[in-house]
């Protein structure tokens, strides 16, 4: 059974756009534009979308992927450095371990037959893949920042008694990688039980038996487990030198702007 | 020994100065003019942005420079404990060359005027005072040659401060050390310095003889500070 939405259907979803418009109409909130906007702009992308995936998934293999994968690690690389932007070189380390990731994931699918190399295998799995190691990059870089801030006094001190930087700054890259797993755990642990995930939930509507969905999620969620950590540590094991001088100095403007940051956010 | 020439960093201004072995120079003069950063620029955490410092008639950048943090001690003004014993703090700086001995802790603990069952305490179950003296002795048991510190006994009732004084005198004098000391209480200074260096403002304002130049300061501020 594959139920099809049909596209006179499609259009009672204004319903639920009526909803929040009257909420916000009632209560003043100035939100019906934005509403309206916000809706129109998300049916057109995903139709767009939809449409270039057809076309994609058309096209041979060695074009359409490649061309794909190559757009989702730009995007995703320009996300993810908002986190960092005063960091030098983010930008070059994050697509680096966005280009890394996604190779050694997709070579691991390739080698034991988990995926096809077809595109409408291997785009929205890697697009799952980026996607979250794109947020575990950003978060990494972002708690690095407020470790380094808050730490600032014990990096003097362990400088002081002669560490390297590298030394000093054990404590900070052990809290991070901490910090960007620990929800990536909880996710896998809680996985099926509060929701079902969304690739899997899209498959058993689509028609698939439950049990191949659930091979496809398992591989998927365990890719993008493994994905997580690995770019968590790529992006924290490089990025955290840059935060000290060459004379193994705790680095005088991000001192200032970190301190500047902090003040903005009292 | 150390001399510093016109150098200027953050707050200070045009700072020169010159330090002989086994002096014990005390740093003293009104908050926020530049004391704690003048201590940086001993060990290099911080470089001056204009102006020079020489070690034994040297660039002080010369000396490699994680050896020179180990010779120049510096207790930085808060304890910056790191999280776990007090072991694991009094080890860290000799373990970063293999040179822990085991038992050490003991003497350190000692100097500082704390029993040797402290070992084992976590250091976030420390009192303020008690986190300042594991501090020292951390600072202590890289054994220095010239202790920067950076007011180690403001957190401590006058008894223990004084115990720990007569501990540091000693130590610097049976090995030769150098001090630079901060603090703000002028019954210190006159117990353990031999000479003052009073800063305002950013600059060195009097440099003379202890306890000279606290009987007579000539400049203007000095005598506001010492009345205040
Ligand atoms: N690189 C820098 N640029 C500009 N200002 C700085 C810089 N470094 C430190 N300061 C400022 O200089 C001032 C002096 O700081 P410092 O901690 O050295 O004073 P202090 O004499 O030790 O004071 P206290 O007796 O309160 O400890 C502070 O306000 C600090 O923010
Ligand atoms: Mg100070």
């Amino acid at each position: 059974m594959s139920p099809e939405i049909s596209s006179q259907s499609l259009w009672f979803l204004i319903i639920f756009v009526v909803i929040p418009l009257s909420v916000s109409y009632f209560y003043q909130l100035g939100l019906s534009r934005n509403v309206i906007v916000a809706s129109l702009r998300g049916t057109v992308q995903l139709f767009a979308i939809g449409y270039i995936l057809t076309y994609l998934f058309d096209l041979n293999a060695y074009i359409g992927i490649p061309l794909m994968v190559t757009v989702m690690l730009v995007v995703a690389s320009f996300h993810a450095r908002k986190k960092g932007k005063e960091l030098p070189h983010v930008l070059p380390v994050i697509f680096g371990g966005l280009v890394l990731v996604e190779v050694s994931v997709l070579a691991m699918w390739l080698l034991f037959g988990m995926v096809e190399f077809i595109p409408s295998e291997v785009i929205p799995m890697s697009g799952m893949v980026i996607g979250n190691s794109m947020v575990a990059m950003g978060l990494a870089l972002e708690r690095m920042k407020s470790e380094f801030s808050e730490n600032r006094g014990r990096l003097f001190a362990a400088l002081s008694l002669g560490a390297e930087p590298k030394q000093a700054s054990t404590l900070i890259v052990r809290r991070t990688l901490n910090a960007a797993l620990i929800p990536n755990v909880d996710r896998i642990k809680t996985i099926g039980l509060v929701q079902l995930p969304g690739m899997m939930t899209g498959l058993i509507l689509g028609g698939v038996e439950p049990i191949m969905a659930i091979k496809y999620q398992l591989v998927i969620s365990l890719s993008i487990f493994s994905s997580v950590s690995l770019s968590a540590m790529f992006v924290t094991l490089i990025m955290y030198r840059h935060f000290f001088t060459e004379n193994k100095q705790l680095l005088e403007s991000e001192e200032a702007m970190l301190a500047y940051a902090s003040n903005q956010e009292k | 020994m150390i001399e510093f020439r016109n150098v200027s960093h953050g707050p200070l201004r045009d700072i020169s100065f010159t330090l002989q072995k086994q002096e014990r120079a005390i740093l003293f003069g009104p908050s926020g003019t530049g004391k704690s950063t003048l201590l940086f620029l001993f060990n290099r955490l911080k470089d001056p942005e204009e102006g020079e410092i020489f070690y034994n008639g040297k660039p002080l950048t010369d000396v490699p420079i994680i050896e020179l943090r180990q010779k120049f001690g510096l207790l930085l003004q808060s304890p910056n404990l790191f999280p776990g014993t007090v072991l694991d703090n009094l080890k860290y700086g000799p373990s970063l060359t293999n040179s822990w001995r085991p038992g050490r802790e003991k003497e350190l603990l000692e100097y500082v005027q704390l029993s040797p069952e402290m070992k084992d305490r976590d250091v976030d179950h420390l009192s303020g005072g008690q986190q300042q003296r594991v501090s020292l002795a951390r600072t202590l048991a890289n054994e220095p040659e010239v202790l920067l510190l950076d007011e180690p006994t403001s957190a401590l009732d006058d008894k223990t401060g004084e115990d720990i004084e007569t501990v540091l005198k000693e130590l610097i004098e049976q090995q030769g050390l150098t001090m630079v000391m901060v603090t703000h209480q002028m019954a210190q200074a006159r117990r353990l310095g031999t000479n003052g260096l009073f800063m305002n403002e950013g600059t060195i304002e009097e440099h003379g003889k202890i306890p000279e130049m606290l009987e007579q300061p000539q400049s203007r501020a000095l005598k506001e500070y010492l009345q205040g």
